[in-house]
């Protein structure tokens, strides 16, 4: 093929990722072969983190979580996502805006604001004491739950937004077809729309699970005794005792997780496209 | 080849970053409108939040007398300052607030600059043991920073809940107040603390395991474990806890602000810390360095600071001409000093194992 | 009997909004709030808008914020831009291989794209700059600044350059003429997307920042670290209302629909 000169267009950004994206990654994996101590070749980072089985039982503990947070924002997400493209279309543009507008808000700020809003005696504990319920307090805050709560809001709106778009560009004609098939709406959902909406739902998986595992905000400040995950450890090992070669360890295999679920989630993709 | 590149793209990168940091710097310096304000050296200074190099009417005398303007850098925690001081490019860094678990590392890594004390009238008022610290001189007997302020991590509690003030470290420890006690997420405290408890010596504990132990069972009795002065602050003011490893420092401003809290380092013991003001070796402005060092230490800012919420000072003029009710209630009395185990440097292996220990306790 | 579902539709909107907004509602109202430690009872006050007013900290950090958007912003659109250009010329393989390098940044957790650059400038010796900030900035926000302006190129036919050439118009002025007109709009909407990633970001900025800078989300985190005070609550209402008011503009001078402004097509 002959070289054409307009694929240069392509470098400016190509040499931005190859430097700032790439390059670090090299560097973060070629670090975390290093000692902390003596700075030689070495594997006792990684043997550090697999034979402690903390380490292992705090890896479980955050894909668990981002699993919860993952289907309770598919809980959320997908209904809405249905209402707004089939159901209540006068009011979609609306309802978007809606969902977006918290994004002009700091993520920071929101995950305080939680703070404020959970703590027993604060607002939502004495808007539920007005009907006696909760009145020593709920103990929500400073849990697993609290945290689920924070994130999921933090990152459903981004999977309304892919499911929408899936479920949006789906042509009507079919669904009627179906129907006058005599498809009842039940199976008209299982048999059409929703096959056909699953890659919006495999992007939007994407975009709430990667990000959940790599959270050490949320967690550390609505988790209380309960709030350490892998993202919080890599924090301490950089800031606290600045372990960098054991912190890039610990990065590295959490981005090797990262890239085992994409590979998943894009497979299951596949094999629904070609169903 | 590929180094041209990168410094092709970085040069890029930088130039934009020029025209950034430009209009940043022209902004604040317009807002005084006036030409020579511009002109002012900038001294740079890494310290905690709120920590009185970034209290206006603390620093104002010394602004104007040096034409200069205080540029405070905060940092997040000893590690993180010598991140900053590590990393930071030339200049970046005039002084700065190591504490003894630091110092000697900095020291030999030569990041500090030899203090010359002749240079620092103020100097002679420290307490003659501040004077001697061992931390702040390197191996080659030079000496590399100055105390500033002490104080002590032990007990603060509830008045209005706790009537009596705790007696021990073990309160922390005790089912009594299950469910309404903060502990620190630091693994320095965590493990001095229950070492504390158990009676050994917090600076060499002798049993690690027992620590792991009593901190792991301890979890479940609290309500959480605070980051930073301020969770507590919110954690005591909306009624979430009754007691809860402390620093001095802020029970005393939470007291003067009106909350019932009282403080108390226990007979069993509690932590001590200095903090101590260091040159960094690439400062520009040594000579205003100085000058800054000096003014800290002085009679007026050390008791100015200490007796409205501040550590206890270094300055013993200063210490000797607070009110001793008002003392003994932060703790800054010499029976509290006493019962303090002061930080100790700790090494690289010390750190880790301490800090495996408490990922461990978090974990469980 | 269908219009009982739509109720049951009315009220499970109006659940999700409200989860939504509550800790939104909670910010605002706390910034007129009295206490310093955000307590109850609520007690009116405006003094933390006026402190706000008067803390040259956190303004400054707000400027830099919104300077360091703004550029990042319009890099963006240039990188983007060109490379989707540029991109209809490469092979089907390599396009897709440069597809995928460029969006990386999307699916890696923000925590380790600022640690590993981070570790970069550290190994290499290299002191914290802003430009490092910068570049972090600009990789993470690209990635959505294309996804907008693909939507909009997947809909602009090579033909239509391919005729302007033909009839003798140089490459500059196609593009001036007849490509850029076309996509323009899709080019501020993709700015405008990588300008609020920017401005909203931590993660980066915490790992890269120099010593003695702050952005807005920095200064936030310290002050959630050492001493909240609702300032903070009062600059994000502010905040909110400002980007509310630009969303508006830019909506109305692109007339373009939302779904352009949030990403388009997936």
């Amino acid at each position: 093929m002959k070289f054409d000169r307009r694929q240069a267009l392509t470098w400016p950004s190509m040499i931005m990722l190859f430097l700032f994206a790439l390059l670090p990654l090299v560097i973060m994996l070629v670090t975390s072969f290093q000692s902390d101590t003596t700075g030689s070749f070495t594997l006792e980072n990684y043997e550090r983190f697999f034979s402690n089985p903390t380490y292992l039982k705090l890896t479980g503990k955050t894909i668990v979580m981002s699993l919860a947070v993952t289907a309770v924002s598919l809980l959320i997400a997908y209904p809405l996502a249905y209402i707004m493209a089939k159901k209540l279309r006068g009011m979609r543009n609306i309802i978007l805006v809606l969902v977006i507008i918290p994004f002009f808000t700091n993520q920071l700020v929101r995950v305080y604001s939680w703070l404020i809003f959970l703590q027993d005696g604060g607002i939502f504990n004495n808007f539920l004491s007005l009907f006696g319920l909760f009145e020593d307090g709920l103990g929500l805050l400073y849990t697993q739950g609290a945290v689920i709560i924070g994130l999921t809001h933090a990152f459903f709106p981004y999977m309304v937004v892919t499911i929408y778009m899936s479920l949006e560009r789906m042509d009507d004609a079919m669904l009627e077809a179906s129907r006058s098939l005599g498809a009842s709406k039940f199976t008209t959902f299982r048999r059409v729309i929703f096959p056909l909406s699953m890659p919006g739902v495999i992007s939007g998986i994407m975009i709430v699970f990667v990000p959940a595992l790599g959270t050490f905000v949320e967690p550390r400040i609505l988790g209380g005794t309960d709030g350490t995950v892998i993202g919080t450890v890599i924090e301490d090992q950089f800031f606290e005792i600045a372990a960098w070669n054991f912190g890039a360890a610990i990065a590295f295999l959490l981005l090797a997780l990262v890239l085992i679920s994409m590979t998943a989630l894009n497979m299951a993709g596949k094999r629904w496209e070609t169903e | 080849m590929k180094s041209k590149l990168v410094k092709s793209v970085l040069s890029c990168g930088l130039a934009a970053a020029m025209v950034l940091s430009m209009t940043a710097c022209g902004g604040t310096s317009g807002d005084g409108g006036s030409a020579d304000s511009g002109e002012k050296t900038q001294l740079y200074v890494v310290n905690w939040k709120d920590y009185a190099s970034d209290d206006e009417e603390l620093m104002a005398a010394f602004e104007e007398e040096y034409n200069c303007e205080i540029v405070n850098t905060y940092m997040d925690s000893e590690e993180d300052l010598l991140t900053k001081l590590r990393t930071g490019a030339e200049g970046e860094i005039d002084v700065c607030l190591p504490n003894c678990t630091i110092l000697p590392a900095a020291i030999e890594d030569g990041l500090l600059e030899q203090i010359d004390t002749s240079k620092i009238p103020n100097f002679e008022q420290l307490f003659a043991r501040f004077k001697e610290q061992k931390e702040c001189f390197g191996e080659d007997g030079n000496m590399y920073a100055v105390p500033f302020v002490w104080g002590s991590t032990a007990i603060a509690y509830n008045t209005e809940e706790v009537t009596e003030a705790p007696t021990s470290m073990k309160v922390l420890f005790s089912e009594d107040y299950k469910g309404r006690i903060a502990f620190r997420d630091d693994y320095n405290d965590a493990v001095m603390a229950a070492a504390i408890a158990l009676g050994q010596d917090p600076n060499n504990p002798s049993d690690l395991d027992a620590i792991k132990e009593l901190l792991i069972e301890q979890k479940e009795l609290n309500r959480t474990y605070w980051q930073t002065g301020d969770e507590f602050s919110k954690l005591f003011a909306n009624d979430q806890v009754s007691v809860g490893l402390m620093w001095s420092g802020q029970s005393a401003t939470m007291k003067q602000e009106g909350e019932p809290i009282g403080f108390v380092v226990p007979e069993d013991g509690g932590i001590g810390w200095v903090d101590n003001w260091a040159i960094a070796k690439s400062s520009q402005h040594k000579d205003l360095a100085y000058a800054f060092i000096n003014y800290m230490l002085g009679e007026d800012v050390q008791y100015d600071w200490a007796s409205s919420g501040g550590p206890a000072p270094a300055n013993q003029t200063a210490a000797e001409k607070i009110d001793p009710e008002y003392a003994a209630s932060c703790a800054m009395d010499e029976e509290s000093l006493n019962r303090l185990y002061f930080m100790e440097y700790r090494t690289e292996d010390v750190k880790r194992e301490w800090s495996d220990l408490w990922i461990e306790v978090k974990g469980a | 009997m269908k219009k009982q579902r739509h109720i049951l539709s009315r009220i499970f909107i109006i659940l999700v909004i409200l989860f939504l907004y509550v800790p939104i509602f909670v910010l605002m109202l706390l910034g007129f709030n009295e206490s310093r430690y955000n307590s109850l009872p609520f007690k009116f006050t405006t003094q933390w808008y006026e402190e706000m007013i008067a803390n040259e900290a956190l303004l400054s950090a707000a400027k830099n914020s919104l300077l360091l958007a703004l550029v990042t912003g319009i890099i963006c659109t240039v990188l983007a831009t060109l490379f989707i250009l540029g991109q209809r010329y490469l092979s089907r393989r390599t396009s897709g291989l440069f597809n995928s390098i460029v969006m990386m940044p999307m699916s890696i957790p923000w925590l380790i794209m600022g640690l590993s650059i981070l570790l970069m400038i550290r190994s290499m010796d290299f002191t914290k700059n802003m430009a490092f900030v910068l570049a972090g900035h600009v990789i993470i926000s690209l990635p959505y600044a294309l996804l907008v302006l693909r939507a909009r190129m997947s809909s602009l036919d090579k033909s239509l350059e391919e005729m302007s050439a033909s009839l003798g118009a140089g490459p500059l002025t196609t593009f001036r003429r007849v490509t850029l007109p076309a996509i323009a709009p899709a080019m501020v909407a993709g700015g405008f997307l990588a300008f609020m990633i920017s401005f909203d970001n931590f993660a980066i900025s915490y790992f890269l920042i120099p010593n003695g800078v702050t952005t807005l989300p920095i200064e936030i985190q310290t002050s959630i670290k050492f001493g909240f005070t609702p300032e903070i609550n009062a600059i994000s209402t502010v905040i909110i209302v400002f980007s509310l008011v630009i969303l508006l503009i830019v909506g109305i001078i692109m007339r373009s629909n939302l779904k352009d402004m949030l990403g388009g097509k997936k």
